[in-house]
């Protein structure tokens, strides 16, 4: 306590620091919630200028913009329905219906008071214990327990946003084939980047590096959801959603604590696994909602649960990222590998040591983060009361922009035109998969787990010498696989049942 | 007479069934040709890797099993779901083709024009740079969105363009494509300048 504290008076107390402090705070809401770019290209943007910072000030910049980052992209997922992150994705399930239905404001304030929630919780779980945690998460899981998690995380979530099972698990195995194109994780050896078809012949180096998600995501849901109100459009249905402002009551909040508590834990959990993260924290926290609501019905149609579930699940996994992070050096996504190269190029190297050599480092980032994710509530609803607006400019409008920032945001990752191409094929096949009963978020899901997922299972083979009984050998590995295909089981079990009934209802 | 009565009840069933499954069927080829075309396609780079037993191949193999299964697992649902729906009484063979022609509308060029769009504009963002095509991209959505007034149509169109460069050219340095005509190189080019002018 004593160290928060003081880690608190020496934020505060710095100009430079606070300066930062704000800067990484609105930076990362600002590039959370413009569809097409996000927190990485923020961060990827202004990694050179770290070298002539602190490193006080660039750790602590990175991990304000990591908390406020994640959260900005609730905003275009509730309003356009286009994640500004992965991990934003299960967002849209419900808070775009709840636009569509009149309730952004509700759905916007949901995200924010969970978004906070979930931040500080998880902060305060990183300050008291993060070192005892890292010890645990590194030595209980190995390549067995990341994919026997990964598994279960699939098996959960793969009907999320299909209209049945077998297209919810579909659209997955669509996505980890995807997710196949590129080297292989052992050999290196380049997969699908040619191409022998009726006598023709094609190769691309580009499939050679793979395919990347960002520009899939964007093509799923931004442009899909251009497609699809276009398409509306030319059919002379114009509607625009109220731009309502109304917050959700305390009581509404009362009503979903198990959720924001259980979402805690996924997130935390998740978070703290290298390489999962707050994008299966973010499903798995959705999924379970689901689960165990007495309105699952209601879910994809405008849920507060599904808004309050998914958020709280992603900003619990940003301070839990951290731990592994700082106690071992093991970065889990992209963001905290950026924050692992501030440190390398300021020549500290994190690990046990940095909590004696860097306390004061160390302490100004988790109050930074704490504070961050308070502060999300104030500049939230500020922000809810201004941004909400928008609804008020016809989609005619926007669209033009919405897509353009797509095309540049898709760009910009990698400088590839063929990104944009992909992006755009995406949101023509998402456009379809939509009209279908497809999940474009089980693809997703499936294409970010896919290498991940690839990976872990390549190593347990190495590691149980071919034996699958290994996976039982050890406990949680076993655990996840048994609860896994249970899920699976049982959610065949209640899609049968589901036909039945309504077979008994016609 | 009775036997016949019963057959040709039956003959009706099944009709009715594979009629109401032709989509299922449909959708089950579908993932069958895709399933396919990839499988075909895994000998380009089945090589052995000395530290790894099932190979390159491997994992890309078991997900084409994998879709396989559900498909064949989604279609035998339905097919049995409509067979129920027979015995029952409630299953009818659709009384209207699947597909009822195609009618040239005008709501079906726009939505036509929306999914072509995107395409020409990449096509041609390549050649004659980002810079000069996306004025005329704006132009062509918001055509295709129906925006009639002239005020309107230029007035998003600067506000989104202008916007995009500020951001993007002159506060992040995004390089984006300048083109390969020399012509409209020089062009975007002259864009890039101005829209730095004073950084």
């Amino acid at each position: 306590m004593d160290a928060f504290l003081t880690g608190t008076l020496m934020l505060f107390g710095d100009p430079t620091g606070l300066m930062v402090f704000c800067a990484g705070l609105l930076g990362g809401m600002l590039f959370g919630a413009i569809p097409g770019v996000n927190m990485l290209t923020l961060g990827a943007v202004l990694l050179p200028f770290t070298i002539t910072m602190q490193p006080t000030h660039a750790v602590m910049l990175y991990s304000v913009i990591y908390c406020s980052g994640v959260f900005g992209g609730a905003i275009t997922a509730i309003l356009f329905n286009i994640p500004g992150a992965p991990e934003n994705a299960p967002t849209c399930f419900d808070g775009y219906p709840m636009t569509i239905n009149g309730q952004a404001g509700k759905a916007i304030g949901a995200a924010v008071c969970c978004s906070a929630l979930g931040g500080v919780a998880s902060a305060m779980l990183m300050m008291a214990a993060t070192g005892t945690i890292a010890d645990w998460a590194v030595r209980a899981f190995g390549p067995q327990e990341v994919f026997a998690l990964i598994f279960f995380g699939l098996a959960v979530s793969a009907s999320i946003g299909a209209a049945s099972l077998w297209k919810g698990w579909l659209s997955v195995f669509a996505g980890l084939l995807i997710a196949t194109v590129g080297t292989d994780p052992v050999g290196g050896i380049p997969r699908f980047n040619e191409w022998t078809l009726a006598g023709l012949e094609f190769h691309s180096y580009y499939l050679s590096a793979g395919i990347h998600f960002i520009p899939m995501i964007l093509g799923f849901f931004a442009v899909s959801e251009v497609l699809v109100q276009a398409t509306n459009i030319s059919k002379g249905i114009r509607e625009r959603p109220k731009a309502s402002l109304e917050f959700p009551t305390i009581a509404e909040f009362w009503r979903v604590r198990f959720t924001m508590i259980r979402s805690v834990c996924i997130g935390f959990f998740a978070g703290i696994l290298p390489g999962i993260g707050a994008t299966l924290a973010a499903f798995l926290g959705y999924s379970q909602a689901q689960r165990w609501s007495r309105n699952r019905d209601r879910f994809g149609k405008g849920e507060l649960e599904g808004v309050v579930a998914s958020e709280t699940a992603n900003n619990a996994a940003t301070g839990a990222a951290m731990i592994p992070l700082l106690a071992l050096g093991l970065p889990g996504g992209a963001l905290t590998a950026m924050i692992m190269g501030i440190f390398q190029i300021h020549g500290m190297e994190p690990g046990p040591l940095i909590f004696i050599k860097s306390g004061d480092l160390v302490w100004i980032t988790f109050a930074a983060m704490f504070w961050a994710n308070l502060l999300i509530v104030l500049l939230g609803w500020i922000q809810t009361k201004t941004v909400v607006h928008i609804l008020r400019v016809p989609f005619r409008w926007l669209a033009p922009g919405i897509l353009l920032l797509a095309t540049i945001g898709a760009y910009a990752l990698r400088n590839l035109m063929v990104d944009v191409w992909i992006m755009y094929a995406a949101g023509v096949i998402g456009f379809f998969l939509r009209a279908t009963g497809y999940s474009a978020a089980g693809i997703v899901l499936g294409l970010i787990l896919g290498k991940l997922g690839e990976s872990a299972f390549t190593k347990s083979m190495q590691l149980m010498n071919y034996d699958f009984t290994g996976f039982f050998g050890r406990p949680i590995s076993a655990v996840l696989l048994v609860l896994g295909t249970a899920a699976i089981i049982t959610s065949i079990i209640g899609e049968i049942r589901g036909r039945e009934n309504r077979m008994g209802i016609d | 007479m009775k036997n016949d009565d019963t057959d040709k009840q039956e003959y009706g069933q099944t009709m009715n069934v594979l009629l109401s499954s032709r989509s299922s069927l449909g959708e089950w080829l579908a993932w069958a040709v895709l399933v396919a075309i990839v499988y075909s396609q895994v000998s380009n780079f089945d090589r052995e890797i000395q530290e790894y037993a099932f190979g390159a191949t491997g994992w890309p193999s078991a997900i084409c099993l994998c879709i396989l299964l559900g498909a064949t697992g989604q279609l035998a649902f339905r097919i049995h779901a409509n067979w129920r729906n027979a015995a029952a009484g409630q299953l009818q063979a659709p009384k209207e083709p699947m597909i009822s022609g195609f009618r040239f509308t005008k709501a079906g060029a726009l939505t036509f024009g929306f999914f072509v769009l995107p395409f020409i504009y990449l096509y041609l963002a390549q050649r004659i740079g980002f810079y000069v095509a996306t004025p005329f991209f704006i132009l062509g959505l918001l055509a295709l969105m129906q925006v009639r007034s002239a005020s309107a149509l230029v007035l998003v169109t600067v506000v989104v363009y202008g916007l995009a460069l500020a951001l993007f050219t002159r506060f992040f340095y995004v390089a984006l494509p300048t083109g390969r005509i020399e012509f409209f190189y020089d062009i975007n080019n002259a864009i890039i300048v101005l829209a730095r002018t004073g950084v």
